[in-house]
């Protein structure tokens, strides 16, 4: 029965797995397990049983795969796009030791040519490419986790989390995404692997922000994370996923869901840049809630992909919750982006910030999709949503939908939107001064992007213009 | 004196049924046993919830997964925040009796 689900990438190792260590490989991580393409019950019931977990979590698997067979395709998103994903045709489960044991000439040329241009170091381009298990910074992560446990700060991935602190995760997890949400929610809670968990004590700040890279695990950039963020009472932290180089995956579905929980008082920042290869689609829920005085804020960064559709969210329920969601989308050929951002006042005296900006160029597209809702009560919310596109040349579009709704007469909303077209006029300026019209256009756009990168730590900064220079020239793969 | 909305024995263990009580939409769960009313309206989106599913105590919203606590009407998870609205259930016999 066992062999029928999925394919023997080594036959001695595989066959170990399912003879409960006949041969010897007493060690978990010995094998390299690849799910058969489609999804069934016997599938999901496999990768539970495969990483030990408890019964509970299997039946939120099974519950949750019910959900994804039983709920329709989002009729509202871009449905062609959307229809070129055959689900059927997907593994979606591999696990290894050694990564996906990639090669390195399996990725592709331009790929290769803009690790090079970008000046990524040789470690972290097998990283990036998923070649090898992990970006090399096992000295720095050691000394980071032992400041962190000494705070009694937790930070580790999510099967991790549900093996050694089943109750948290039980308590939270689902909690602000349920796997009835959407589609992909389901999708992700029926088959969900890898994926960070981050649980900050009261009163604890996180001086370092924690990253993605400094999680020593082979499940790092798998297709369908799970991440949730507790930060307590009083305690901030500032959590960055992902890199400006574009990351190379043989799997062409991507689909995480990402829950953030600040109680009161307490701050989340999470910044995400992402660059997928142009084959990926990234279907994404993320979701926030800030209890009183709480502050979350998404720093969100989202080039290339052949869809993306991330709507990162926050429900401010209560009194004096802030949020802020700062995004940039860049969208390049045969790409969409399909991202914005969800705010949700239920509490008197929240406000939010919601700052959006997006290119297109060469025949791409980018839409903005967002919400603001201010619940009956909760009077002096305040809100600010601006979003600003940018049209390169007349083979690209962008769209903006933006709703309100609000059902309380004493806020504030406010909302702009700007869609403009690189002006031909700081174009001569900027060449008129000696720069190439690569060059100028490249200054306009990352002009146009300053209020997100400056929200960057450094190194993400410079590689981010580095990036735009690049896609400015048509040169990214 | 009052009439009865619903017969107990129409609704198995783990069940719900939607009635109209004075013009109100009530959904009656029975959670091992014993019958619950709520409102039969999701307060995320405002839909109805009879066609969600009773998993013990807890009601799934079918739109979007939000789950209600049906003895309490407590929102365990977002979307929802607001929690729905629980009516008083006496039983007499067979018979199932609620208050609006």
């Amino acid at each position: 029965m066992a062999t029928e689900l999925k394919e023997q990438v080594s036959p001695l190792t595989a066959e170990a797995l399912v003879e409960d260590y006949r041969y010897g490989f007493h060690d978990p991580e010995n094998y390299v397990f690849k799910s058969a393409k489609g999804l069934n019950e016997e599938i999901v019931a496999k990768i539970s049983s495969m990483k030990g977990e408890p019964d509970w979590m299997r039946a939120f698997r099974l519950k949750a795969l019910e959900l994804f067979h039983a709920k329709p395709m989002p009729a509202w998103a871009d449905t062609a796009a959307l229809s070129e994903i055959d689900l059927s045709n997907i593994h979606y489960f591999v696990k290894s030791t050694e990564k996906t044991e990639q090669s390195w000439d399996d990725v592709p040329d331009d790929i290769k040519r803009t690790f090079d241009r970008l000046g990524i170091p040789e470690a972290e381009r097998k990283f990036l490419s998923g070649v090898s298990a992990q970006y090399e910074s096992e000295v720095v992560y050691h000394s980071v986790i032992e400041d962190l446990e000494k705070d009694g700060v937790i930070f580790c991935d999510m099967d991790t989390a549900l093996r050694e602190y089943p109750d948290i995760v039980r308590k939270y997890m689902a909690t602000v995404i349920p796997p009835g949400d959407n589609k992909f929610a389901a999708l992700n809670s029926a088959v969900w692997s890898g994926g960070s968990f981050v649980y900050v004590p009261p009163g604890i700040e996180v001086k370092m922000p924690l990253q993605a890279y400094f999680r020593i695990n082979t499940e790092n950039m798998g297709q369908f994370e799970r991440t949730l963020i507790i930060a307590d009472k009083g305690s901030k932290v500032h959590y960055i996923e992902g890199c400006t180089a574009p990351q190379f995956s043989t799997s062409s579905l991507h689909s995480a869901v990402v829950e953030l929980i600040a109680m009161e008082g307490a701050r989340i920042r999470y910044t995400t840049i992402q660059n997928w290869y142009r084959n990926i689609f990234n279907l994404v829920t993320k979701r926030a809630v800030a209890h009183k005085n709480a502050t979350v804020e998404w720093v969100d960064g989202n080039i290339g992909s052949r869809l993306t559709m991330k709507y990162p969210a926050i429900y401010l329920i209560g009194e004096g919750a802030r949020g802020e969601i700062l995004s940039a989308a860049f969208a390049g050929e045969g790409q969409h982006q399909d991202a914005g951002a969800k705010v949700i006042h239920a509490a008197p005296n929240t406000t939010s910030v919601v700052t959006n900006k997006s290119v297109s160029a060469h025949g791409g597209k980018t839409t903005y999709r967002g919400l603001v809702e201010i619940h009956a009560g909760a009077t002096g919310a305040k809100t600010r949503v601006k979003c600003d596109a940018l049209i390169m040349d007349d083979k690209s579009s962008s769209d903006t939908k933006p709703t309100m709704k609000i059902h309380e007469q004493q806020s504030t909303v406010e909302h702009e939107a700007s869609v403009s077209k690189i002006g031909e006029e700081q174009l001569f300026y900027a060449m008129s001064r000696g720069l190439s019209e690569a060059d100028a256009t490249a200054l306009i756009v990352n002009g146009f992007f300053d209020f997100f990168v400056k929200e960057l730590p450094m190194e993400y900064a410079v590689e981010l213009n580095r990036l735009i220079k690049m896609e400015m020239e048509g040169a990214v793969g | 004196m009052a009439e009865p909305v619903a017969r107990k024995s129409e609704i198995a263990d783990g069940a719900t049924k939607r009635v109209d009580v004075g013009g109100q939409s009530v959904l009656l769960c029975n959670v091992e046993g014993e019958i619950f009313a709520i409102e039969d309206v999701c307060t995320h989106d405002g839909g109805p919830l009879d066609e969600g599913e009773l998993m013990g105590d807890r009601i799934m919203c079918p739109r979007h997964g939000a789950f209600f606590d049906v003895k309490s009407g407590a929102a365990l998870t977002l979307p929802a925040i607001v929690p729905v609205q629980t009516y008083k259930v006496r039983t007499a016999g067979d018979d199932i009796f609620v208050e609006v």
